[in-house]
Order: C-alpha cells, then sequence, then structure tokens
C-alpha cells in the first residue's frame, strides 16, 4: 500500500517534469524568433510613440508633448470637429440600413433621417478638413490625398484585371501554367529594376515609346512622370491642384503599380477558383443559366472572401509604398506624386526631423488601422463564407 | 426563319454551337496572349535596349542592328557591380540562414507544443504584419546606429549585421510554416517519442525531411525580399562597403542618367538572379503563395 503511492508519486513528479519540459522546450524553440521580433518589430512602435513627443533632430531633443501632432492638424478642435464628422457619417449609415425597421414606412424614413444624417456629417467632415488644412501641415494632408487616389487607382483596377484573367485561364486554356508564370513575373522582379524600364518606357521624350504610342492615336507628346497637372485637365476639364485628380505623373505610377501586381491577384484568385465545388455549376447548368449568369451568381459571391482578402492587403499595400514610388517620382512633378510614406521618408531622412517624421507615420498607422477597421466593417458584411 | 430551320436540323445546331464556341476561345485566348505581351513588354524592352548602341537607343529602335554585348561588361565595371553583387549574395545567404533557423524552430513549437501564453504569442507575432515599415523605420535606425542602446563594435551602419539580423525572423514564415507543421499526424510523434525522440530530434529527424515544399516557400520568399530590399539597405549603408545591389542600382541610376544602354543592362543583371530562381521552382513558388494567400 505505501509502496504504492511511492510508485503513484514518483510517477506524477515525472509526468510534471515532463510537462514542465514541454514547457520549456517550446519557450526555448520560440526564444530566437521572439528576440528578433520584439526588438525590430514591437519595441519600435512603443520607442515611436516616444520619440513623437520631443523636438527629436538627429539627436533627442527637448520634451514638447503634443507639438509635433498639432503640427499635423493645426489644433486639436480641427480633428475633433473630423472625427465628430466622420461619426455621423457612420451613424448616417447605420440609420439608412437598419434603423425604424418596425415601422410601416419605415424603410423610407430610415432612408431620409439617414440621408440627412449622412450629408450633416460630410459636410462637418469636409469643414475640419478646411479648417486642417488651413492651420495645419499641408504637406502631410496633401500626401494622404495622394495615397488615396494612388490606392483608388491601383487596387479596385488590380482586382478586376486579376479576376478576369484568372477566370479565362481557370476555363480550359492550353499553356495555363506558362500564362500564370509571365503573369507573375513583374510581382517578383525587383521594383527598383523593373521602375527603371518604365521610366524609359514613360520618359517625356516625343520618341518615346509611350508618346509614340499615343502619337499613333494622333495624341500629341505628353510630359508623363514629369506632368504634374491632373489628368482630367489634360482631357479638357477645366480643374487645378490637388483637387482636380491625380496628375499625370501619378498616374504613369498607377500603371507601374497595377502591372506590378495584377500577376499575383490572379494567382491568389486562380486558387480560389479551384476551391469553389464544381457541383454548384454542374447544377446550374442543368438549370440552364448561360456562362454569364453563372459568372454572376455563383462564381462572384463564392470568390468574395478572396476578393475581400486582396482588397484589404491591397489598400494596406499601397498605404504602405515605397520603393517603385521613390525612384519613379521626379521633382517637376512636385507633390502630386508624394505620398504619405515618401513624405515620412523625406521628413526623416533628408530633413532630419526625427520627432515630426515618428508623429506622421503614427497618424499613418493610425489611418491604415481606421481603414482596415472600416473596409472589414462594410466588406465584411457582404462576404459570403461558403 | 433562321431559327426554326435551326432547330429542325439539329446537326446544323451543333456545328453553330460549336462554331461559337471555337470563336469564343479564340477570344479567350487573345485576352490572354494580349495580357502575356503587356506583362513580358518591358522585359523584352530592358533586354533589347541593353544590347543596343547609345545611339539606337535614342532613335527607338526595337531591336538592335547588332547585339552589344559589351554593354554588359562597361555597366559591371561602371556600376561597380561586382562588389554589391557580392554584398546582395551574402546579405541574402546569411538573412534565410537566420530566417529558416528561427521559423523552422518557432512554427515548430507553436504547432506542435503546448506553453503557456502560445496564442497571445503567436498573435503578437501576427499583429506585427499589418504594421507599416515608416513606424518601424527610424527606430530600428537609431537601434542599429546604436543610439538606444550600446551595440557590440560602436555602430551597425556600414555593417553585414545591420542588414541581416532585422530580417532573421518574420511572422509570415513562422505562420506559413506553423500551418504545415500543424497537420502532421499526431501517431508519428506518438511513434517517435517511444523510441526515445525529443522535440528537437524529431523536427530535424522527421518533419523536415517531409516538410520540404513550405520550407522552400519560406526561402523562395525570403530570396526575394532580401534580394529585392531597398529601403533599409538605402538608410544604413553610406559607403560602399556593405551596399548590395538594389542600392547600387539606384545610384548608378542617378550617375548614368541618359546612357539608357547601360542602365539597363544593369538592371537586367540585377533581375537574372531571381529570373533563374524562379524558373527553377515556379511551380512550388506559385503554390506556395496560393495556398497560404499571404503576400510576402
Amino acid at each position: 500500500m505505501a509502496e504504492n503511492t511511492v510508485v503513484h508519486q514518483s510517477r506524477r513528479k515525472t509526468l510534471k517534469l515532463i510537462r514542465l519540459q514541454e514547457q520549456l522546450t517550446g519557450y526555448l524553440f520560440i526564444l530566437p524568433a521572439l528576440i528578433i521580433i520584439l526588438i525590430f518589430g514591437i519595441f519600435p512602435i512603443g520607442y515611436s510613440i516616444y520619440m513623437s513627443l520631443f523636438n527629436w533632430q538627429v539627436t533627442k531633443g527637448p520634451f514638447i508633448g503634443d507639438k509635433n501632432y498639432l503640427l499635423i492638424f493645426g489644433s486639436w478642435w480641427n480633428l475633433l470637429v473630423l472625427v465628430a464628422g466622420l461619426g455621423l457619417i457612420i451613424l448616417g449609415s447605420l440609420v439608412w440600413g437598419k434603423a425604424f425597421q418596425s415601422l410601416n414606412n419605415g424603410q423610407r424614413l430610415a432612408h431620409i433621417a439617414g440621408a440627412l444624417v449622412l450629408i450633416l456629417g460630410g459636410v462637418i467632415f469636409v469643414t475640419g478638413w478646411g479648417m486642417m488644412y488651413e492651420t495645419g501641415n499641408k504637406d502631410f494632408l496633401n500626401s494622404l490625398i495622394v495615397t488615396v487616389y494612388y490606392a483608388l487607382g491601383t487596387v479596385p483596377a488590380e482586382i478586376i484585371l486579376g479576376l478576369v484573367l484568372a477566370y479565362i485561364l481557370y476555363q480550359d486554356i492550353v499553356g495555363k501554367e506558362a500564362f500564370r508564370m509571365i503573369y507573375f513575373l513583374p510581382y517578383i522582379t525587383p521594383s527598383i529594376s523593373t521602375a527603371v524600364v518604365f521610366q524609359i518606357i514613360f520618359s517625356s521624350r516625343e520618341t518615346s515609346l509611350a508618346n509614340r504610342l499615343i502619337g499613333f492615336f494622333g495624341v500629341d507628346p505628353l510630359k508623363w512622370r514629369f506632368e504634374p497637372k491632373p489628368v482630367l485637365k489634360l482631357l479638357g476639364v477645366n480643374v487645378s491642384g490637388l483637387a482636380g485628380g491625380p496628375s499625370l505623373a501619378l498616374l504613369t505610377i498607377i500603371i507601374f503599380g497595377i502591372w506590378s501586381f495584377v500577376g499575383y491577384n490572379t494567382v491568389i484568385f486562380l486558387s480560389g477558383l479551384g476551391n469553389i465545388p464544381k457541383e454548384i455549376y454542374e447544377a446550374a447548368e442543368m438549370d440552364g443559366g448561360s456562362k454569364w449568369d453563372r459568372f454572376w451568381h455563383i462564381t462572384i459571391p463564392m470568390i468574395s472572401p478572396v476578393t475581400f482578402y486582396l482588397t484589404l492587403i491591397g489598400f494596406i499595400g499601397t498605404f504602405k509604398a515605397f520603393n517603385h514610388l521613390y525612384v519613379m517620382r521626379t521633382p517637376s512633378a512636385q507633390d502630386t506624386v508624394i505620398t504619405t510614406s515618401l513624405l515620412v521618408f523625406d521628413r526623416f531622412y533628408k530633413a532630419n526631423q526625427y520627432g515630426v517624421a515618428t508623429a506622421q507615420a503614427i497618424v499613418l498607422f493610425i489611418v491604415i488601422m481606421g481603414l482596415t477597421l472600416a473596409q472589414n466593417k462594410v466588406m465584411g458584411e457582404r462576404v459570403f463564407y461558403g | 426563319m433562321d431559327n426554326s430551320a435551326a432547330v429542325l436540323d439539329p446537326q446544323k445546331e451543333i456545328k453553330e454551337n460549336h462554331a461559337g464556341r471555337i470563336l469564343g476561345k479564340a477570344l479567350l485566348y487573345i485576352i490572354l496572349l494580349f495580357g502575356a505581351v503587356v506583362f513580358i513588354f518591358p522585359f523584352f524592352w530592358m533586354i533589347s535596349n541593353s544590347l543596343m548602341t547609345l545611339g539606337e537607343t535614342i532613335t527607338r529602335q526595337l531591336v538592335p542592328k547588332v547585339p552589344q554585348w559589351i554593354n554588359y561588361k562597361e555597366a559591371w565595371e561602371q556600376a561597380n557591380f561586382s562588389k554589391y553583387f557580392l554584398n546582395s549574395v551574402l546579405v541574402t545567404l546569411g538573412t534565410l540562414t537566420g530566417l529558416l533557423f528561427t521559423s523552422i524552430l518557432a512554427g515548430y513549437a507553436f504547432g506542435r507544443i503546448e506553453f503557456k501564453g502560445k496564442n497571445i504569442l503567436f498573435g503578437l507575432f501576427l499583429a506585427t504584419m499589418m504594421i507599416p515599415e515608416s513606424v518601424t523605420l527610424i527606430p530600428n535606425y537609431l537601434l542599429i546606429r546604436g543610439t538606444i542602446i550600446p551595440l557590440p563594435g560602436g555602430t551597425w551602419i556600414n555593417t553585414y549585421w545591420a542588414l541581416t539580423v532585422p530580417f532573421m525572423a518574420n511572422a509570415f514564415s513562422i505562420f506559413l510554416l506553423r500551418q504545415f507543421f500543424a497537420q502532421i499526424p499526431d501517431e508519428l510523434w506518438d511513434a517517435a517519442r517511444i523510441d526515445g525522440c525529443d522535440h528537437l530530434r524529431f523536427l530535424v529527424q522527421i518533419v523536415m525531411p517531409i516538410s520540404k515544399a513550405p520550407i522552400m516557400t519560406v526561402l523562395l520568399f525570403g530570396f526575394t525580399a532580401s534580394w529585392n530590399a531597398f529601403q533599409w539597405p538605402l538608410l544604413v549603408t553610406t559607403r560602399d562597403t556593405w551596399r548590395p545591389l538594389m542600392v547600387g542600382l539606384y545610384g548608378f541610376v542617378q550617375e548614368a542618367g541618359p546612357y539608357t544602354h547601360w542602365l539597363m543592362a544593369g538592371a537586367v543583371i540585377t533581375i537574372i538572379p531571381i529570373l533563374i530562381v524562379y524558373f527553377l521552382t515556379q511551380k512550388q513558388f506559385t503554390q506556395g503563395i496560393a495556398t497560404t494567400g499571404l503576400k510576402g
């Protein structure tokens, strides 16, 4: 009896020991990765916030609190107005969709109320933006606009082209592997090297390839990368400045962005299409739906999680994009090609204003997080998960 | 009239349908080929221009009359590429060695070992994928400069360590390997444990040999990321000692300006290693990103 408990106890001890050993092995295994990720991935976020509170130029200066942030917004009041406007816009869209549903005429009422709140929110948002523009950092706010233009110019086009190419490749195509390989090529090749070729193709010379191509259609030579005027203005619409839409210089960079990224979307879409069960298509075929119907009513909804994912990383990617923008920008395109990531880098690398740069980087980070959340909310509800 | 005739004659209907299908197929191929031309043309233009004389690049011939192979030699020498090329190779090799070491171990631990705080740590790792470089860049620069904490050797600016150490672990690689390791059947581990295997031996002798595909994917992503890196090397190298190829090419672009033929030869040189690796492994590469669906 006594012996039995001893055996039992020692067994329990060894079991405990084994478990402890298991735990230790786990920690030991992740330790090398943990050290590097903690030091170079997580610590810098905290340190950035710390730096942004100082007048930091190459070396640490005096503590100045929110001054670096005030340089961006002008005043906290401006930011408050802007955020209030945003809040109302969100509220308005909620009212539009969900309010008064128990009432008889509920939907119409909800639409009216929602629209009113939306308009109010929009007005307040624009007012806040205007106030910020008056007293805040115009360069930074401009760079946000440029970034949004860049994102809107690239991501939707990349999604649509990627889906179309993937859908075609998904049919019985001879040489499917070869096509896929070619489409993916721009994505893996160094963007510095390929951007150099685009510089040559889109140079402002009359004999450049791009100018010869448009000359073929009877259009006069353009300055491409060097043209700060909005594309719309070149098309004859009377607009000017950043409010007039992306400049031709930015459009050139957008074309490069689309070219280098479509292949990635195609490959991901292609694998997503492969995961749609064949039976669904067969059933639809028997019901007599046309090919087009099947694309709209089966493929699009079934592929929506992939679309959602690609849109998300597409937007995050454009907000983070740096290399090809840095190489393709020209001084004569002025601020029409300076996205926020470029601006932050210049503040830091050229102007040596580390404190200002970190504050701007953190605002950019918050904008990215906000966009991600909003996208999650807006698109997430429409995604169809099998 | 035509319609009814078609219905009456089933053979004709099939034929017409057939013709329509061929036409549709042809249209698809035309779109695909057009896409292929658009994607490949800049590469063609790069190669073709790299073999032209300066005069030919200005008059914009489509192809050179006589390929000027000497351009490559000249660009290589002008741009100091032997130094940069060697730097890039060494930096890539070093980064990959460290990356494989950290991510195989961590991927295994997250996938197959139970320990406290595992999920929180894994979530923390994944969260780092969302953070823009703009935020981490400046503190990391100060770290490498030796401003925040003292480093062995004072500063790491213009050293091999600055270019390799920060990239020796990333959440993406760990995530990718974890997904694969977690799927390995427990029976294998039970059998190995009875034979007296511990985790490390099991990992090295059994798990790694059957995980060649995901390990290759991590390697390939690491390779392109390291080879294509630009922003960070631009920041932490001020002299040629450890400047990699991309920064070298950028400098060459600034200097060579109008000498298009040299620029293009330089660009081709920087792309060749990536192309070789891509063509050798392209199946695993595209499958790798397709199955994980993540961006490297």
